[in-house]
């Protein structure tokens, strides 16, 4: 194996492979032409990537009551098609009680992985480098709550340098939707509390439109321009309640985050706050060094939302298409940018789709693919490659179907650039294991400076 | 490196041999170089604007100068502000090493210009590989980098095993590479880190590739400069725009006309439920205006010590079977003590429960507790939620016993109250005695009618009384007395909301909001494909069994009942207008209807002035309830 492949002080910020032979090519052809998607790429980007075959997936799965242990685990299933137990489970790690496992992201020199629990507000961080086969349980945070100053529901685990940036969804005063995004250091010591801002607190914000919700969701950055953006949920009443039970409950409708929030990423400090009605989701940003633009899309009113900055250096948020027909609520989910920003993979979680979508014009995408992957789907990640991708069922315990439809299920893909065809798949249910969320990948060549695999780690991606 | 400053101020280049051996792909790889290396992509934010909070200690260890002299890191880092990275001399990657030292020298070519800073800034290279890194090759590495008088130490220590343990403690990641034969290339893998470390050792900040760039580090060093100078941070936050609400004793938003597209957001920061502590007993010893003498059970007087730790409890999160909920997650103090955004509870794990939570506003004067009725003191009442599988889920008395046994933080607190420790009695006489002090009359009707102040409400309002009392029979329920009036009558009636809930047949189509101004017709198939079988709920009768008794619920109070909503038993009515239409409507027929539920023939004025009359029976004393509420510890795992 190369000492490029694997040298990780080349692998610091990500993003790169692609964007680096994409570039590459601008300069040879003045054409983009590289097909890769970048699900790695969903993760923060400071951190090591697998541009090749990826060896583990680990799944962040629910317990469910009444199935199995009922309790809340890690599930590794081997996705390496060159090993013997490829497509099978080789390992899971209970972590006690139903907590709401949801998301989870590794630290910045990817030895860990942090995984949140909606609920008990309970952040798991497990060593998955000692052996990337079967990860262990390093440290439990239990003090989330108490120590940031009441936010509840830690959800998006994202890492900076040395440390890792956690957003809310709520808090311990009314479990409603004011939050704050919550910084901790790699070895798990509280550092700060970053409150979103709110009417009676903008903190130096300046509303652009009617609304200053203090919600919070999800976050990605842009260090290149500074540019750090979090988008809006809904509070621990909403997350947790049966969803049926919600959606005709007219009050607890009107509880649901409207903005995006432009940080300045050095500072913390809030700057701007866009109104995107129907709660933004999931936020990515495109990796093209000049593009500096990031899509989200609303759960609820189910559009595509453009966050860009224009040529007098202004950013500005635009609502640039509807998924689905949105007066039947498809409830876009989980979202993926390929890393030549030229598509967009969408999960609806009412329709059980995943839909792609052309977006190299970002201000005009068209959908250009879909493909029914069950009853219900909610994540979707993809290999660095672009080649194969993995879907999970889960959206919340309360919030999944019921009956027959709840299907648990994990299932990998392969993308020949037309069509999806599925590989394999796993059946949560029978397998007594539970609700499948969170996937993030793991490869043996991470953590071993002398080992042959088919895994290649990324180099630099500046761009980001 | 003023050759690979140059020679990289292309935008990449092309590396040689990277990715030679790669099976992803056998193009030649371009490397893109670090923003370290170029102009900082935007304006670093202005030294003092902002604050670095404290990452954690600096670690410490011996190390050794390009003079072979000892040190300790914490010598070198005394009363400096400190730039600590680690490298090694041989490291080729030029976004690697090469980068933290290039921008190394930037600052310290830069700082070299400000006399003042020399003395107080130190940067520190420290070799992460002692076997090739002695110290001569350490003053190799550093010629040409020292001109100037910023002081930049080069330091590699003495061997393996004193270098490790400093390694550990600054995270720093380094794998030694080997070859195809097994021998080691001389080469590292590593995540690059440079560290921020003030004059007092604590790391301020850690840079890695992406960020790490002189002009934002530059003004790192001067913001944590211009803090040790004492001199006063500019305040940024310019709050000119914020609104200034006052008071702030109500929910985070009340989401006033989120029906409409002109909707406006009217959020108060957590920060801003500003706690103050109340003399809760006086709420009992003088009852407000309007309320009588509060009914106190003779084996459970009360004491500000019981209120405290009733107090204490009631916002203790811990006393539920996963730490997630306390007496106030559903009765939220300035949500009226009930909860305004939903409108049937959820408990532990979001579990359906089938009622609205209650006020407990004047909660003491209750003879029935619950919807239903089927508790009789507040005492044992406070058992039901701690128990119930649905909402704290405790799984036993003896658990939540244990449980405030195992917090120092109740430490002497049961005995000081109760002379005894914590029990199942005295958990109940706690929390029973501070709802028993959340007393709140004095409204403006009670200064009209019971003071004689004829200013105090409207012409609109006593029309409204009137109606009240006589044409819309309101007070037959909720009564009315001489000296004080509690507008209930300890009574339960069937109105027909519980009928309709039960025996309702979903069809066709649901409106759901899904914005502000944005409604969407759902049908029910597809909702209930996402919706638990909905529990049913028969009143009165879940405690009788008597046919009679189907779905007839305790008449609430209305006291602060402009606080409350969403409003019934099972929160299905928004507004107070709609209550009253609902009523002038005769309310839903069916068998057990109580007779005095007929329609009221009221015209859309009279409806108006009853809903005029129903908001001047918010006691004046609220914001001192919720601010003492906010003034409570809430109690959440450490």
């Amino acid at each position: 194996m190369n000492k490029c492949i694997k040298n990780i002080s080349k692998v610091t910020s990500g993003g790169l492979k692609a964007g680096v032979a994409a570039l590459l090519t601008i300069a040879l052809t003045g054409a983009m032409a590289i097909p890769a998607q970048a699900d790695e790429t969903c993760m923060s980007p400071y951190m090591a990537k697998i541009v090749g075959q990826e060896d583990y997936v680990y799944v962040w799965t629910l317990g469910m009551e009444g199935l199995g242990d009922e309790q809340d685990k890690l599930v590794t299933v081997d996705v390496n098609p060159a090993s013997p137990s490829y497509g099978k489970i080789i390992s899971t790690l209970s972590v006690g009680g139903r907590n709401e496992a949801h998301h989870s992201g590794f630290t910045d020199d990817r030895k860990y992985l942090w995984a949140g629990g909606l609920d008990t507000n309970k952040i798991f961080i497990f060593d998955v480098h000692t052996n990337p086969a079967k990860p262990t349980l390093h440290k439990t945070i239990t003090s989330f709550v108490a120590q940031s100053g009441g936010v509840a529901g830690p959800h998006t685990t994202y890492a900076l340098p040395g440390r890792m940036m956690i957003t809310g969804l709520s808090n311990n005063k009314d479990h409603g939707g004011r939050t704050a995004l919550v910084e901790y250091t790699n070895e798990g010591e509280y550092i700060a509390t970053h409150w979103t801002p709110t009417d009676s607190q903008l903190n130096g914000a300046v509303k652009t439109g009617k609304y200053a919700d203090g919600y919070g969701y999800d976050i990605r950055v842009l260090p290149r321009r500074n540019v750090m953006l979090t988008s809006s949920f809904t509070g621990w009443s909403n997350y947790m309640m049966d969803f049926g039970k919600m959606l005709k409950d007219a009050e607890a409708m009107k509880h649901f985050g409207n903005t995006v929030v432009l940080w300045n990423l050095h500072t913390r400090q809030p700057k701007k706050i866009f109104d995107v009605p129907g709660a933004p989701l999931e936020i990515r940003c495109a990796w093209d060094p000049n593009h500096n633009y990031c899509f989200t899309t609303t759960a609820l009113t189910s559009k595509i939302w453009l966050i860009y900055e224009n040529d007098k250096g202004e950013w500005l948020a635009k609502e640039v298409a509807d998924i689905g027909d949105p007066s039947k609520i498809p409830l876009p989910v989980d979202i993926s940018i390929q890393s030549d920003d030229n598509m967009l993979w969408v999960n609806t979680f009412m329709d059980g789709l995943t839909r792609g979508f052309d977006i190299s014009d970002p201000f005009n995408p068209k959908q250009v693919y879909t493909k029914k992957i069950g009853t219900q789907v909610n994540m979707v990640s993809s290999s660095w490659d672009g080649k194969r991708l993995y879907y999970t069922s889960s959206l919340l315990a309360n919030w999944d179907k019921k009956g027959d439809d709840n299907e648990q299920y994990f299932k990998s893909y392969h993308w020949d650039g037309k069509q999806l065809t599925e590989k394999f798949s796993i059946d949560f249910i029978k397998e007594k294991l539970g609700r499948a969320h969170q996937m993030r990948f793991g490869a043996k060549a991470l953590y071993s400076s002398n080992q042959s695999t088919p895994a290649a780690l990324s180099q630099l991606a500046i761009g980001q | 490196m003023t050759q690979i400053i140059l020679f990289f101020s292309l935008v990449f280049l092309i590396s040689a041999n990277c990715f030679a051996d790669n099976s992803a792909t056998s193009t030649r790889q371009a490397v893109i170089l670090a923003p370290g290396y170029g102009p900082l992509g935007f304006t670093a934010p202005e030294v003092g604007s902002y604050q670095l909070p404290v990452l954690s200690q600096a670690g410490d260890g011996q190390v050794i100068d390009t003079n072979g002299d000892e040190h300790s890191l914490s010598q070198l880092m005394h009363n400096q502000v400190v730039v600590l990275s680690f490298i090694y001399s041989t490291c080729s990657d030029v976004n690697g090493c090469p980068l933290a030292t290039s921008v190394l020298h930037q600052v310290k070519t830069r700082m070299n210009k400000e006399p003042q800073l020399v003395g107080r800034v130190r940067l520190l290279t420290l070799s992460f590989n002692p076997e090739f890194d002695t110290p001569d090759v350490m003053k190799h590495y550093a010629k040409g980098l020292q001109e100037g008088k910023l002081d930049w130490r080069f330091l590699t220590t003495r061997s393996e095993q004193q270098l490790l343990p400093i390694l550990k403690k600054y995270q720093q990641s380094r794998q030694k590479e080997y070859d195809e034969e097994g021998q080691f290339s001389g080469t590292y893998s590593h995540i690059l880190r440079v560290f921020l470390i003030d004059r007092k050792g604590l790391i301020r900040n850690i840079y890695s590739v992406s960020f790490l760039h002189p002009d934002t580090l530059i003004n790192d060093i001067k913001t944590l400069l211009l803090e040790h100078s004492n001199q006063r941070i500019t305040k940024v936050s310019n709050d000119t725009e914020s609104q200034n609400f006052k008071p702030l004793y109500r929910a985070g938003d009340p989401k006033t006309g989120y029906e409409q597209l002109e909707y406006k957001t009217q959020s108060i920061a957590l920060s801003d439920r500003i706690g103050k502590t109340a003399d809760l007993l006086q709420y009992v010893k003088q009852p407000p205006l309007g309320l009588g003498q509060v009914p106190i059970p003779l084996d459970n007087p009360l004491t500000p010590e019981k209120i405290q730790l009733g107090r204490k409890l009631f916002f203790d999160r811990r006393l539920s079977l996963n730490n997630t909920f306390s007496c106030a997650m559903c009765h939220v103090p300035e949500q009226g003590f009930t909860s305004n955004e939903m409108a049937t509870s959820v408990g532990v794990e979001g579990r359906t429960v089938k009622r609205n939570a209650p006020t407990i506003y004047n909660i003491a004067y209750a003879k029935l507790l619950f919807h239903d009725g089927r508790e009789n003191t507040l005492e044992q009442q406070v058992w039901g939620p701690l128990l119930a599988h649905k909402e704290m889920a405790n799984p036993s008395v003896g658990y939540v016993i244990d449980k405030i046994n195992s917090n120092d933080d109740y430490t002497g607190l049961f005995e000081k109250a109760f002379k005894r420790g914590p029990s199942m009695e005295t958990i109940g006489m706690a929390i029973a005695s501070y709802e028993r002090t959340l007393n709140s009359g004095n409204s403006a009707f009670d200064r009209w009618f019971y003071d004689q102040d004829d200013q105090t409400i409207s012409t609109e309002a006593k029309k409204g009384f009137n109606l009240f009392q006589g044409k819309a029979g309101c007070a037959n329920c909720h009564q009315v007395g001489k000296d004080s009036a509690l507008f209930m009558d300890n009574q339960l009636h069937n109105t027909g909301v519980g009928y309709q809930q039960a025996m309702f047949k979903e069809s066709g189509k649901q409106q759901v909001q899904i914005a502000p101004g944005v409604f969407v017709e759902v049908d029910f198939a597809v909702i209930n494909e996402v919706a638990e079988q909905k529990p049913n709920d028969l009143g009165r009768y879940d405690v009788t069994q008597a046919p009679e008794d189907r779905w007839s619920y305790k008449t609430p109070s209305l006291r602060n009942i402009a606080l409350t909503a969403p409003y019934m038993h099972n929160g299905s009515i928004s507004s107070l207008k709609q209550v009253v239409e609902f009523y002038n409507l005769g309310g839903v027929a069916n068998k057990n209807l109580d007779p005095l539920i007929k329609p009221l023939n009221l015209t859309t004025v009279e409806i108006e002035e009853l809903v005029a009359f129903l908001h001047t029976l918010t006691g004046d004393n609220i914001d001192q309830l919720v601010a003492d509420a906010f003034a409570a510890p809430v109690g959440d795992t450490n």
